[in-house]
């Protein structure tokens, strides 16, 4: 489904990425774990093109999304994207939040979209919310909403850029439990995180970045029952 | 000349021959020329606030045609925006009515354009630096659901960035309101000079001098006073 082929990203001198290849079929789910600085950010945003990569090819269903001539706003359409800092747009009711991209880009009508907002936000138990404004919101509520309002527009793949990381620890589980249910439904993931009990439980395969390659790569009871390489081995003996 | 009370020289400066029209006739002026003046300098500084971010903002893909109009364009609003800032407004103002409109016959319509262009310049940097100050996940937020750049702008950013430079804005609109007071130097009837007439025909001073600055008070209070009622209804996305 999500074709990457010699992806490299450089900020100035910096070299993030230095040549990434990579396979996500349809339905699986990605668990992206590394050191910070490591570029696993970086290669999420670039899947996206919220990166610009400096080099390589990134391929959605086929399509070139790297090649100046496809629309990415089309191809945006099709992946969500979950923030770090949520970002939901903070001149705007919940219900807007949600409702915005969808009928700005005729995807559906007005009342179209709010009815599928309201189940959205039943999903996860927010419907009494709909009114208000992001700002009057804890974060964990913020991050759950800035979930729906990406599946509002029906994604094929969503991806997570640390969605936990700016939580107080008691919203952790609340939105980790909203992605798994997620997760149960189908939906391709991409999920660059810390949490990792969630990418041995979630995880289809887990990805291992450093230095901008991908250092290793297994599914979930391989890579954390056996690393091969040292530094993962030295990784995972600091984080568990 | 025998001393006069108060209230002789309060009849003798605005009473007599109907005095008191020069005051009114040159607020009507005065109001004119800076709600002309702040309309054109608000659409001015719309368009070249907007130019200079969109540059800034997307330094990193400025590629094709696209990406060389918008170099240029933001060269010319840069060039702009210095010499306006860097010239004094009177001096601004006699190059337009004795050298570039030499032969318009409305010298309102002569500071209207004027100032127009002058604020235009002061306007750009408030909006610039209200877009500035909006954080950058809103944008990416934006074009991560598929909105276009101009979608983001409009119905996120520039919401936001106008709440935020709104004080700034204001300030702008009373200095444009005072400056205008310069338009006696191309014989233009507004407040100041109106007062000043005034003083001319009747050699008192005190009294017309105390009147139009007593009516720049009022305005600019009632200026204030909107601007408190409009900034208490924009925070509603704010209350927590």
């Amino acid at each position: 489904m999500i074709s990457v082929k010699g992806l490299r990203k450089d900020f100035g001198d910096v070299s993030v990425l230095r040549g990434i290849d990579y396979e996500i079929s349809k339905g699986e789910k990605i668990v992206i774990i590394g050191p910070s600085g490591s570029g696993k950010s970086t290669f999420l945003r670039c899947l996206n093109l919220l990166e610009r990569p400096t080099a390589g090819q990134i391929f959605l269903d086929g399509e070139e999304i790297t090649n100046p001539k496809t629309d990415i706003n089309k191809v945006r359409q099709k992946m969500g994207m979950v923030f770090q800092h949520f970002n939901l747009f903070s001149n705007l009711s919940i219900l807007d939040n949600i409702t915005l991209a969808p009928v700005k880009l005729k995807l559906m009508t007005k009342d179209e979209a709010q009815q599928r907002a309201f189940e959205l936000l039943d999903r996860v138990g927010l419907r009494d919310k709909a009114g208000a404004y992001p700002a009057q919101l804890s974060g964990g509520q913020k991050q759950r909403i800035a979930i729906v309002r990406s599946l509002a527009m029906n994604p094929e793949v969503m991806l997570f850029d640390e969605p936990t990381s700016a939580l107080d620890p008691e919203m952790v589980g609340e939105v980790l439990s909203v992605m798994k249910e997620l997760a149960e439904d189908g939906m391709t993931m991409a999920v660059v995180t810390h949490e990792m009990a969630f990418a041995r439980e979630v995880g289809t395969r887990v990805l291992f970045i450093d230095e901008g390659v991908i250092k290793e790569e297994n599914e979930p009871g391989e890579f954390f029952g056996n690393p091969k390489s040292e530094r993962l081995k030295d990784f995972l003996s600091k984080v568990l | 000349m025998a001393a006069q009370s108060l209230r002789e020289k309060f009849i003798q400066d605005f009473l007599t021959d109907r005095r008191w029209h020069f005051i009114t006739d040159g607020l009507k002026t005065t109001l004119i020329v800076t709600v002309l003046a702040l309309l054109i300098g608000i659409m001015i500084g719309i368009v070249v606030g907007i130019i200079r971010c969109a540059h800034d903002q997307q330094k990193g893909d400025l590629r094709g045609a696209g990406g060389i109009i918008l170099r240029v364009l933001n060269l010319v609003c840069r060039a702009y925006v210095t010499v306006i800032r860097g010239t004094p407004a009177l001096v601004q103002l006699l190059i337009m009515y004795f050298v570039i409109l030499v032969s318009s016959r409305s010298k309102v319509f002569v500071a209207v354009l004027t100032f127009g262009i002058n604020s235009g310049a002061y306007v750009a940097e408030v909006f610039r630096g209200g877009i500035m100050s909006i954080d950058k996940g809103q944008m990416e937020a934006g074009r991560s659901v598929g909105l276009t750049y101009v979608q983001t702008m409009t119905n996120i950013i520039l919401p936001q960035a106008f709440k935020a430079c709104l004080p700034a804005l204001v300030n702008e609109f009373i200095a444009l309101l005072k400056e205008t007071s310069i338009c006696g130097y191309i014989g233009l009837n507004e407040l100041t000079r109106g007062g000043d007439i005034i003083r001319g025909t009747t050699f008192d001073a005190m009294l017309p001098l105390f009147a139009v600055a007593l009516i720049y008070l009022a305005m600019v209070m009632i200026i204030t006073y909107f601007m408190g009622i409009l900034e208490r209804r924009l925070r509603r996305s704010d209350i927590r």
